[in-house]
């Protein structure tokens, strides 16, 4: 017999202490060894993704999609990320553990599969990210919640730079779904030095709410 | 390496995340009655001005859109549109 | 080991740590803090290796690396600045360039021919006889450079790299440069410092004269320095040397790791809104005879010897110095112990008197308007002649040290290299900066200041300048500070450049390249006579101390030489980097980004041999056999499973997504239909093939199309800027990575589907070109392409990545009984290669067009208001005749392929060269596709194949109908 499995792209070089199956997903809760101080990344390919692309993008802003006016703006809250690209595209970044119905409208496409989601959080998470980019996130003119759309060890991403001071900065971010090992093992490598550690969903949910 | 350019969208950026369109020419020119000689110069011939040129670039590492700005040339700077007489 | 001075309050060395190294094979022991070179030093080590040309003995001169003086081989590594270099215990350090040793080095004879060997002489004299040069070059090449490479060293050490953010990029941490620091980030802009010691302080760091207020210059740059760095807006990156400046002040350097840092080098870019340089002056090397024998060194290396690293540089000293730092130096060693025969001071006024005295209290003889003229001693310093500038008076004094030291040369690499522009200015004996780079600031002792007020307040006001062009509004404050720099001391008076009463035949200019006085006046009277002509024909300033010992000298004696004035001269142009550093610094991390499809690690388990292809890892072969025979036979025979993860897939969708299709599609796009794939080509502008793939309609006005691997990442970009000017709307999204494609190939595959799914999979449901949505295993949504690129029955499944293992899983276990196999891109090679289908790329180059390939059917003409890229090119070359025509072609000799990419000739000249060719398992012979001359390209036509190895024997081939197997296509649609 076959296992129907989802399967994630990124693999991390630690064991997982707890996993949760949810549906057709091996959601790693929880690794072992995570210590309590920071840097963490978490695996988040199991969320789902939409692309939501239309001429006249502000006429799908509701209340269930709170599309932001600006460019680069983002509306988060416990339940998605909304992501305003451009003038016509936003990307849309669900944290529900539940599956989500995507609206059967031509404006959205399922992006699950095509990028890698990852949560890079926990104190020196700018001293890593300036090993990989030269673009500067937590400069003083970034409002948090703010996507920067730009590369990442020379590949381009979506980086949502969700807290800059304090106690736990941290970035979301997506890049093409077959540089997932590469960007994990350049990630993995700059944050050497810092002891970045692999976490699990639940650190990083505490992460997301503690700033919400 | 230096060179920088300003997304409509994302704001001043690395050089390197862009892809460059060429001058700008204007619209594709109708098939009807083109000769090979004026589709040539579309296609191939460029003014190559030592200045200030309108030219494309595509944020190929960002948000994906085309758009036009003005370089000088001769110092490979961006010139703001203020600038552009 | 030499006794070190302790306690002094200006120490960099930890005296009660010790470090060891081997130099020679002997241990040398030293302290935490000193740099290789301050180690040897130390211990009575005075030659550090041989120059480049004469094999001259070289010692210790500046501190910083400025020549290549102190090059040596450390840890195998050749050509290590060992001033630069931090000693760590178990270092292992050779002298360079010797045969012997550095004390006796066989080759030093050398020395005494310089007489046969004048400038250029290279280039004028080894090329005549013509044939003499090969024999030459083997000689120079064996003489030539500086340390040995060893053939097996590998580099372990980590490099990497890092983009700090900024606003003001402050170049130096001298005073002026943590001033200038301070009070931008106090204006709260972030400020990034660098400085290439290992500590910050500068000019003031080891001295111990005072300022106005009494304060110790050493205690106030350790105040300084403490509070830039515990400013919050300030990073200090110490140790790290400035090597690049560009457009837009993009700043880069690299900093070298201490024993806590992760990194061996790392490589620095930043880019900053506004530049602060404040990079000081180094000493002007004074030229005289045997001006660079060990023993000889500059006044502020002297000097540092002692107050940073505890070393009396010498027994008994003569100083031929041209400033006060000089006097500074001569009192403060004097009174630190060391001997001083005598100060000559090349400047017949202008002395602090506060010195004089100094120097008269101490009874130490003073003889202003003299200058040393020669350096005795065969190895090292014995003595030295001093005497007045006219040459009326000489003495000789026994010594074994000489501190020379003509003068002060602002730094101005940093501005020169970002186009600033330097002019000659009298006052001060400087090039100073007449034209800075855009939002660059100059401040410190670069501007020819002295006085530590003046020095501090120069960097403050160049502080609030940079802030000022981060936003801020400081018009009032920067007013202020420009008025506070005007009441204090302006820029000191430089000396005269003086040379001493010599012949100059052993005085040098460029220490790195063995450039004497006497080569730059050959090359004036040879007609190089401007420093950039002298530079090249004399090589001197082209070594690794790059402009720092010439620098100034090379165009100041050029324009004494031929007595012009000094404003007409120009110093020669530096160029990044500034400092040298290895080629692993600048590559940095180096990542190697590459993607990976969801099958790649099954793959690589099933014995796929990878290949890069694009951005892309993908399974070529699956054993040794690189003809994939097996591979083949199981697709014709069996059935094949193939990962096709990469090609490129896009939804595009929105009112005018039919008008962009027309636009980049060369076919007639209305003609797609919901539940059938239509293949389709685009082209670009010139009519050439960029792009192949199948579309199919999901509704009005979306569709899903498939792109070649190698273009997916610009179609986007390439539809978006083809319809640019229209302003319509439509949307793309790449979904690329989204999707697995498993491309499933042979008489069984449907056999093997069917056992998957419980949906109607037969011909009538899914005929050849159908597409429909299909689930596996209940939870799978596939979308199903009934193809035919292999020429077997032929399914290509689109199944989410995630699911994609699975999928894979599924159809494995349902085709082993039919005898599934992996197959990989070289098999998929061969297979459409025999159905005559062409991959682009192979099949065609930058300038085939569509009809040349024989695709003229997908080309729909009618569309004109379509203005579809490509169409009229292809329209203008529709009845040219001159074009390459691809063709099927079989080779006479059945045994053997010659190499794609061979070349199709006749008698006269190349008529058409080979796309793919390989032996075919599935027909008999040797068959493949060429891109052949018009009148090559009818069947039953003769032509020639040139092979790199074949000796002038052509192989015969023969022009043949394609395809080559199953040419009614009854396999593909079964």
């Amino acid at each position: 017999m076959v296992d129907i499995i989802r399967r994630s792209p990124v693999t991390f070089d630690k064991r997982p202490a707890r996993v949760e199956n949810r549906h057709n997903w091996n959601v790693v809760t929880e690794f072992a060894d995570e210590g309590e101080e920071g840097p963490w990344i978490t695996d988040l390919c199991h969320k789902t993704r939409w692309d939501v692309q239309d001429g006249n993008l502000m006429s799908l802003n509701s209340s269930d999609l709170p599309i932001p006016e600006n460019y680069g703006d983002c509306s988060l809250s416990g339940e998605m990320a909304v992501n305003r690209m451009n003038r016509t595209q936003a990307s849309v970044w669900h944290f529900s553990d539940d599956a989500v119905q995507m609206p059967n409208q031509s404006a959205y496409t399922e992006t699950t599969d095509a990028t890698v989601f990852l949560a890079l959080y926990g104190k020196n998470v700018f001293s890593i990210t300036e090993k990989l980019t030269n673009l500067d996130l937590n400069g003083p003119d970034k409002n948090p919640p703010t996507l920067v759309q730009g590369p990442f060890s020379h590949v381009p991403c979506q980086i949502l730079v969700v807290n800059k001071d304090g106690e736990m900065p941290g970035i979301l971010f997506t890049c093409s779904r077959g540089y997932a090992r590469d960007m994990v093992h350049a990630v993995m490598d700059a944050g050497r030095e810092f002891s970045l550690k692999p976490a699990g969903e639940d650190r990083c949910k505490q992460w997301i709410n503690q700033i919400l | 390496m230096a060179l920088t350019i300003t997304c409509p969208v994302c704001g001043k950026r690395d050089g390197y995340e862009f892809r460059y369109g060429g001058e700008d020419k204007g619209p594709r020119p109708d098939e009807e009655g083109l000769t090979p000689e004026n589709w040539c110069d579309y296609v191939h011939m460029n003014d190559c001005v030592a200045g200030i040129q309108k030219e494309w670039w595509y944020h190929r590492d960002g948000c994906g859109v085309w758009f036009s700005t003005h370089r000088d040339t001769t110092t490979n700077l961006e010139i703001s549109d203020s600038e552009v007489k | 080991m030499m006794n070190r001075l302790k306690n002094l309050p200006t120490l960099r060395v930890n005296t009660s740590e010790k470090v060891s190294v081997t130099y020679r094979g002997k241990q040398y022991e030293g302290f935490k803090g000193d740099t290789v070179a301050s180690l040897l030093y130390a211990n009575g080590i005075r030659i550090f290796g041989r120059s480049l040309k004469y094999h001259r003995p070289r010692g210790l001169y500046s501190l910083d690396g400025e020549c290549s003086n102190t090059c040596m081989q450390i840890d195998d590594i050749p050509n290590e600045r060992a001033e630069n270099i931090p000693a760590r215990d178990g270092m292992n350090i050779r002298e360079q360039n010797v045969k012997g040793s550095a004390e006796k080095d066989m080759m030093g004879f050398i020395d005494k021919l310089d007489w046969a060997m004048p400038a250029g002489f290279y280039y004028h004299t080894m090329h005549r006889p013509a044939k003499m040069w090969p024999v030459a070059m083997k000689q120079i090449r064996k003489a030539a450079g500086l340390g040995t490479l060893n053939q097996n060293f590998n580099r372990h050490e980590r490099f990497d790299e890092i983009f700090p953010k900024t606003e003001v990029c402050v170049i130096g941490g001298g005073p002026a440069g943590m001033a200038a620091a301070l009070e931008a980030a106090d204006k709260g802009v972030r400020v990034i410092l660098l400085e290439s010691r290992p500590w910050l302080g500068g000019f003031y760091e080891y001295r111990t004269s005072v300022d106005e207020s009494g304060n110790f210059l050493y205690s106030k740059a350790r105040t300084l320095a403490e509070k830039v760095e515990a400013h919050p807006d300030i990073r200090v990156f110490k140790h790290t040397f400035m090597v690049g400046a560009y457009n837009n002040n993009l700043i880069t350097a690299f900093q070298r790791g201490g024993e806590t840092e992760s990194f061996h080098e790392r490589y620095i870019e930043i880019r900053a809104q506004s530049v602060v340089v404040a990079t000081g002056c180094i000493e002007r090397p004074l030229i005289f005879e045997n001006n660079e024998r060990p023993g000889v060194m500059q006044a502020g290396c002297a000097h540092r010897l002692c107050r940073t690293y505890g070393i009396l540089p010498g027994k008994a000293a003569v100083f031929s110095i041209g400033h006060d730092t000089g006097l500074e130096a001569a009192v403060d060693l004097f009174d630190m112990g060391l001997k001083i025969a005598c100060i000559a001071d090349l400047r017949e006024d202008g002395q602090d008197p506060e010195l004089l005295e100094k120097v008269k209290g101490r009874k130490i003889p003073y003889y202003p308007g003299r200058v040393a003229t020669e350096a005795l001693g065969k190895k090292r310093v014995t003595g030295v002649k001093v005497g007045t500038i006219d040459g009326t008076v000489e003495e000789t004094y026994t010594c074994d040290l000489v501190v020379a030291s003509a003068g002060f040369t602002p730094v101005t690499g940093p501005i020169t290299i970002n186009q600033g522009k330097l002019k000659f200015d009298e006052h001060t004996g400087f090039f100073l900066p007449s034209v800075l780079p855009d939002k660059t600031h100059v401040a410190g002792r670069i501007n020819g200041l002295g006085n530590p007020a003046s020095i501090e307040a120069s960097g403050k006001l160049a502080g609030l300048r940079a802030a000022a062009e981060c936003g801020k509004d400081l018009t009032g404050e920067i007013d202020e500070a420009q008025g506070e720099l005007n009441d204090l001391p302006g820029p000191q008076r430089g000396s005269k450049f003086v040379t001493g009463p010599v012949s100059g035949r052993k005085s040098y200019i460029c220490f790195d390249e063995d450039t004497t006085i006497k080569n730059i006046k050959q090359a004036i009277r040879k007609g190089f006579d401007v420093p950039e002509l002298i530079k090249r024909y004399t090589s001197a300033g082209t070594g690794p101390g790059q402009g720092g010992i010439p620098g100034h000298n090379l165009p100041l004696f050029t324009a004494k030489f031929k007595a012009e004035e000094n404003e007409k001269i120009r110093p020669t142009n530096q160029r990044p980097p500034l400092v040298p550093l290895f080629l692993s610094t600048y590559a940095g991390t180096n990542h190697d980004m590459a993607k990976r499809t969801p099958m790649h690690d099954r793959q690589k388990k099933d014995g796929g041999i990878f290949r890069r292809l694009g951005v892309w890892r993908r399974a070529r072969y699956f054993s040794n056999d690189f003809s994939c025979r097996k591979e083949i036979e199981n697709v014709r025979n069996n059935v094949g499973i193939l990962d096709g993860s990469t090609l490129g897939k896009f939804r595009i969708h929105g009112p005018d997504a039919l008008k962009a299709l027309q636009r980049v599609y060369i076919s007639n796009m209305e003609k797609v239909k919901q539940g059938r794939v239509k293949y389709t080509a685009m082209c670009n502008d010139d009519g050439c093939v960029i792009d192949d793939g199948v579309i199919t309609k999901l509704a009005e006005n979306d569709y899903f199309f498939t792109t070649s691997t190698g273009r997916a990442g610009s179609t986007v970009e390439w539809i978006r800027y083809h319809t640019r000017f229209d302003g319509w709307d439509f949307n793309l999204v790449n979904l690329t990575d989204a999707l697995g494609v498993i491309n499933l190939s042979g008489p069984n595959s449907r056999k093997v589907i069917e056992k998957v799914t419980d949906q109607d999979i037969s011909d009538q449901a899914l005929p050849f070109s159908g597409v429909k949505e299909y689930t596996i295993s209940d939870d799978i949504p596939v979308t199903v392409m009934r193809l035919g690129f292999v020429g077997e029955l032929s399914y290509e499944l689109h199944v989410p990545s995630s699911y994609m293992e699975s999928a894979w899983d599924l159809l494995l276990e349902a085709g082993k009984e039919f005898h599934i196999k992996n197959f990989g891109v070289e098999a998929q090679n061969v297979l459409r290669m025999e159905k005559g289908h062409v991959i682009l790329g192979q099949e065609s180059e930058q300038r085939t067009n569509l009809t040349d390939i024989n695709m003229g059917f997908l080309w729909y003409r009618k569309k004109k208001e379509a203005k579809t890229v490509g169409n009229v090119a292809l329209e203008q070359t529709v009845n040219d005749t001159g074009r390459l025509k691809l063709v099927g072609i079989k080779m006479k000799d059945p045994s053997r392929a010659p190499g794609d990419g061979c070349v199709i000739v006749d008698d006269t000249r190349v008529r058409g060269y080979v796309c793919t060719i390989r032996k075919s398992f599935s027909v008999e012979g040797v068959i493949g596709m060429a891109l052949v001359e018009q009148p090559l390209a009818k069947n039953g036509t003769t032509v020639f194949v040139y092979e790199d190895e074949c000796k002038g024997n052509l192989s015969e081939a023969q022009v043949v109908p394609m395809p080559f197997y199953d040419p009614e296509g009854k396999r593909m649609k079964a």
